[in-house]
């Protein structure tokens, strides 16, 4: 019944064929999705600072325009629009630039810049208003240090100065021209009798202004950087030397408050005898250990722990109490510190000084040379300030004059490359929409690798506890099922938890020591007591292991709940102990109220990410330490090795991959977070960076910038973010290089340790 | 199938010794010696010396607790959990199992090479002188001259000495097992304890391995665990034949193989069970 072709051909549905169609397809769908987010960003990106065209544009009204087009799209008129546009196209008048093929109208957005004329930056033109369009070649792009950029025709190069003429000289003329060059006199009001600003007129037109401006710009750069050098690290110097003695003196100010309070140390027969117990429990201890590998007996054992907690507590108490410490400040020492301190301030005072002068007369001499580049819509030239609209720009203020409209494929690769330099390695300006992100680059990275540190060790020592020596059972399942959640938790909620912790709780520790610090009787005896508990701990663990070849039984079962009770009472003595020590008074109590590390930080910034992606790091490690074969362990164990010298010289290594991949997954997820760091250390903009060469050269108490931040603080919270949205691609771009080198680096360091690992499998 | 019938039906008996074995001095000793592992019964009162000096092999079908019995002997069935025991198991005089013993210390005194090659993820040098670095042997001259030492006694140094630093995974399987057997006996082990250690390997490699244990039990105590009995009446001086975890038949090999006390013994011997 059935024809030849039906029963030979199995159906497609058989074969499974249309599903492989439909899930292939949501495989290629979401392919193209990520690819074409990597493909926008790297495009947007790059094309930041491709330097682009400068477009005049005469109005039918008499306007000029020149700006930088951005955008052409169709529109839709309205009604009197549509009337001016059919007359001109009836009259033949309408240019084919203002309209697509289709005869539809369009217009055109351009980058005027020059925010001090005080119109908006970018500019809509209706392209039926527009009688011509042209690229003049002398339309100048100039990029300044403030006040974003200007675009204007560049007219000439000055020279000012403040001249004096002396008395019986004879007057120069108000204008005239000396060797060529024009010269004007304008008498300086403030300056008094004989006074004038000389203004000589280096350079005249477009082409010389430009050729006289391009010869000035390198030394103008090197005074600026000099400048810059002075502020930041001559300055720097003289700030942090002015403050290491103010903190000096303070702190000195207040041990010597302190020194009214009850002196709180032990004699010194007392310490001896303290001294003595410590040595005679740790020679007690050294004896019962016995020689290590060499059999004992329990009781034995448990005697050694007894003298090692002994001498535990009396070498803590000997360093403690030490009678040394207990001597008090005078008040003629503090007296002479202050003066030394004063003396010291004086000097540094003066250098400072000195420091600022020559800056003051570095910067007036950047100011001497000006250059006039006007506006062609208003016929304003750039101001040297808002202010002073008369003044024109200072030349030193130039970063970057491009002529764009001449430039070869060459010169537009020059100012491309010199322009992504500058964002590399240059420090921003302009609240972050100009210049660099250097410091938010180093921020970044920082934090990561700081992240990193911290995550790891962590990460790798819960995950051998839980897989090597925890009992698997109930609470490991629990404790598991508890990391993966943590995994879960959304980052800003650990956002909150670092700032309520590690800042304030530890960091406000750190900076001025426990709120409520107990007496020191009570606070030995909680550390007696929490050493006994501890020892009796380490007791019930011995008492819970069962003699080899027996099983465990209820007593055994008991001592290991009990010893886990006491480990507990044990953690949370030593957390109070902590809490409330009357030995620590604080590191930095001589800056409060200012913060150390009372505030937001790297730090801080650092262990907040480390505990969001330590689950990450946990689950990874464990396994990698699961999938080491057991064949493997047996050896090491069958060779004499003992637990922890299997861990170390055959798991570890072993699941030294996974580490990495899971040390790989918390960088890149760490490297991306923003919401948190929000919260634990990042700032808009820093003055110092977290490294420096002042020491400790790593400063772990400052805020830094950060690559994620700076994106959502470009894109949305900067004044003018029309102009920044282009950096918002290219810092999108770098971040994406950041994390994609980071995890190179990872990834090689993981092939390699897995070639070593894998040369032989067959 | 007496003695067979017995073992299933759970009731004791006396298993077949031979004099000779008496004869012989010994270097361990395992008196009614039982292991379970959880509530399963693996050895039932195993009772044998292991002759010093000599190669002891432990035969019988799968399952009937010669690995498990080689185990117990350097307690790497401490490792699992749930595992008891009863009767005493000495190694010169040490009963292994008290609570005294250092486990670790005792691992020390013996080598034991797996049934599959577990190099570990090293160079061969660290390899060979995994035992002497555990042990805290860290002097370079005296760590170079074991593992010479230690590989050529395992016949593998004329093949590696020129590349002592590069991992040991990238050698063949038989190299591996060699190397193996060079790492259990860098630190001189009282006893060597080999569990089927040729079991993966190809022919080839099989028979070099067994050439390097016919050289080696010159010097040391070997208890080997084979499935072949080629193997094992190449190889060994004498052989125990375990069956469910008891000990059935013990003499020296050529008894077992020719003139064995016990009919189970002979045809277990002769493939006709197993």
């Amino acid at each position: 019944m059935h024809d030849e072709a039906n029963i030979r051909r199995t159906s497609l549905t058989a074969r499974g064929e249309p599903k492989q169609w439909l899930f292939g397809g949501a495989l290629v769908v979401a392919l193209s999705l990520i690819a074409g987010l990597l493909v926008i960003v790297v495009v947007e990106g790059a094309a930041t600072f491709w330097p682009r065209p400068l477009e005049l544009a005469a109005l039918r009204d008499g306007t000029r325009v020149l700006g930088v087009p951005m955008a052409t799209e169709v529109y839709s008129p309205t009604a009197e629009q549509r009337v001016a546009i059919e007359g001109l196209r009836a009259r033949g008048e309408l240019g084919g630039f203002a309209q697509d093929s289709a005869g539809r109208a369009l217009r055109r957005l351009y980058r005027v810049a020059n925010r001090e004329l005080g119109h908006d930056p970018f500019r809509w033109v209706p392209l039926h208003e527009v009688e011509s369009v042209e690229r003049p070649r002398e339309a100048l792009f100039v990029e300044r240090r403030s006040w974003g950029p200007w675009i204007g025709i560049p007219e000439a190069l000055l020279e000012v100065d403040r001249v004096r003429i002396a008395e019986g000289e004879p007057l120069p003329p108000a204008e005239g021209m000396v060797d060529g060059v024009g010269v004007r006199y304008v008498a300086d009001g403030g300056g008094g009798e004989g006074a004038y600003v000389r203004t000589r007129e280096v350079a005249r037109g477009a082409e010389a202004t430009i050729a006289a401006l391009r010869a000035a710009l390198p030394a103008l750069a090197a005074r600026r950087a000099e400048i810059e050098r002075i502020n930041k690290v001559e300055i720097g110097r003289v700030n942090a030397a002015q403050e290491w003695w103010r903190l000096r003196v303070r702190e000195m100010e207040i041990r010597l408050a302190e020194a009214s309070e009850p002196a709180g140390r032990l004699g010194w027969p007392a310490w001896s005898g303290v001294v003595v117990a410590a040595v005679v429990a740790g020679v007690g201890w050294v004896r019962l250990r016995g020689v290590p590998g060499g059999g004992q007996r329990a009781g034995r054992r448990l005697g050694a722990w007894a003298c090692g907690l002994v001498a535990l507590l009396a070498g803590m108490g000997a360093v403690l109490e030490r009678p040394w410490g207990a001597r008090a400040i005078t008040a003629e020492e503090v007296a002479g510190a202050r003066e030394e301190a004063g003396a010291a301030q004086g000097a540094l005072q003066a250098e400072f000084d000195a420091l600022r002068a020559r800056v003051a007369r570095l910067e007036a001499e950047d100011a001497r040379v000006r250059v006039v580049v006007r506006d062609v819509t208003t016929g304003r030239f750039a101001p040297v300030r808002q202010s002073e609209p008369e003044e024109p720009l200072a030349a030193s203020q130039v970063v970057r004059a491009v002529q764009p409209n001449v430039l070869g494929l060459g010169g537009r690769l020059g100012v491309y490359g010199s322009r992504w330099w500058e964002f590399v390695a240059g420090e921003p300006r302009e609240v972050n929409t100009e210049g660099g992100v250097f410091p938010v680059i180093v921020g970044t990275v920082l934090m990561t690798l700081l992240l990193a540190v911290a995550v790891v060790p962590l990460g790798v020592i819960a995950a051998l506890y839980l897989r090597e020596y925890a009992r698997q059972g109930a609470v490991t399942s629990a404790v598991r099922i508890a990391i993966n959640n943590l995994a879960g938790v959304p980052s800003i909620v650990y956002g909150v938890f670092g700032l309520g912790f590690f800042c304030y709780t530890v960091g406000g520790y750190i900076d001025s020591g426990p709120e409520h610090a107990a007496s020191r009787g009570a606070w030995w005896a909680v550390a007696v007591v929490t050493g006994v508990v501890a020892f009796a701990g380490v007791a019930l663990v011995a008492m819970s292991r069962p003699v080899p070849g027996t099983l465990p039984g209820s007593r055994h079962r008991w001592s290991r709940r009990l010893a886990a009770l006491a480990w507990l009472g044990a953690a949370i003595g030593v957390a109070g102990l902590l809490v409330a020590t009357p030995y620590f008074r604080g590191m930095y109590r001589a800056n409060l109220p200012n913060p150390t590390f009372g505030g937001r930080g790297l730090l801080w910034a650092s262990l907040t990410l480390a505990l969001m992606t330590l689950p990450v790091v946990i689950v990874a490690t464990e396994e990698a330490i699961a999938a080491v074969p057991r064949s493997a362990r047996e050896g090491s164990y069958g060779c004499g090795a003992s637990k922890w010298q299997t861990i170390r010289r055959i798991v570890l290594p072993g699941a030294m991959p996974g580490v990495l991949t899971g040390t790989i997954l918390a960088m890149t997820r760490g490297a991306g977070e923003v919401a948190p760091l929000m919260l634990v250390g990042v700032l808009k903009s820093v003055s110092q960076l977290p490294v420096d060469l002042q020491a400790p050269f790593l400063h772990l108490d400052r805020s830094f910038m950060h690559l994620g931040f700076h994106i959502f603080d470009l894109g949305f919270q900067s004044p003018d973010s029309d102009a920044a949205r282009p950096l918002v691609w290219t810092t999108t771009l770098l971040l994406v290089v950041v994390v994609v080198v980071l995890n190179v680096a990872a990834i090689s360091m993981r092939g390699r340790l897995r070639a070593r690992l894998r040369a032989g499998a067959f | 199938m007496s003695v067979i019938e017995a073992i299933r039906a759970g009731r004791t008996f006396e298993p077949a010794v031979h004099p000779q074995i008496a004869l012989e001095p010994f270097v361990l000793q395992a008196s009614g010696f039982s292991l379970w592992y959880g509530k399963a019964q693996a050895l039932h009162g195993v009772s044998m010396h292991v002759p010093r000096g000599k190669v002891t092999a432990l035969i019988g079908p799968s399952g009937c607790g010669k690995s498990t019995f080689l185990r117990s002997v350097n307690r790497l069935n401490d490792l699992i959990d749930g595992v008891r025991v009863e009767g005493r198991l000495v190694l010169s005089g040490q009963d292994l199992y008290a609570p005294d013993v250092d486990v670790i210390d005792l691992r020390k005194r013996m080598g034991m090479v797996f049934q599959k090659p577990n190099p570990f993820p090293m160079s061969i040098f660290e390899n060979v002188v995994y035992p002497l670095r555990v042990d805290g042997e860290n002097r370079r001259r005296m760590l170079e001259e074991a593992c010479e030492r230690s590989l050529r006694g395992a016949a593998l140094w004329d093949e590696v000495k020129d590349r002592l630093r590069q991992s040991a995974l990238g050698l063949s399987g038989g190299q591996q097992q060699r190397l193996c057997i060079a790492r259990a006996i860098v630190a001189d082990p009282e006893v060597l304890l080999l569990d089927e250690p040729c079991s993966a390997l190809d022919p080839i490699a099989t028979l070099r391995i067994e050439e390097l244990i016919h050289e080696i039990s010159q010097r040391y105590t070997v208890l080997i665990v084979t499935h072949n009995m080629q193997q094992a009446a190449r190889l060994s001086d004498f052989t125990a034949f375990m069956y469910l975890g008891r000990l059935v038949e013990f003499g020296p090999t050529a008894e077992i193989f020719q003139r064995p006390r016990l009919p189970e013994t002979e045809q277990y011997v002769t493939g006709r069970f197993g």
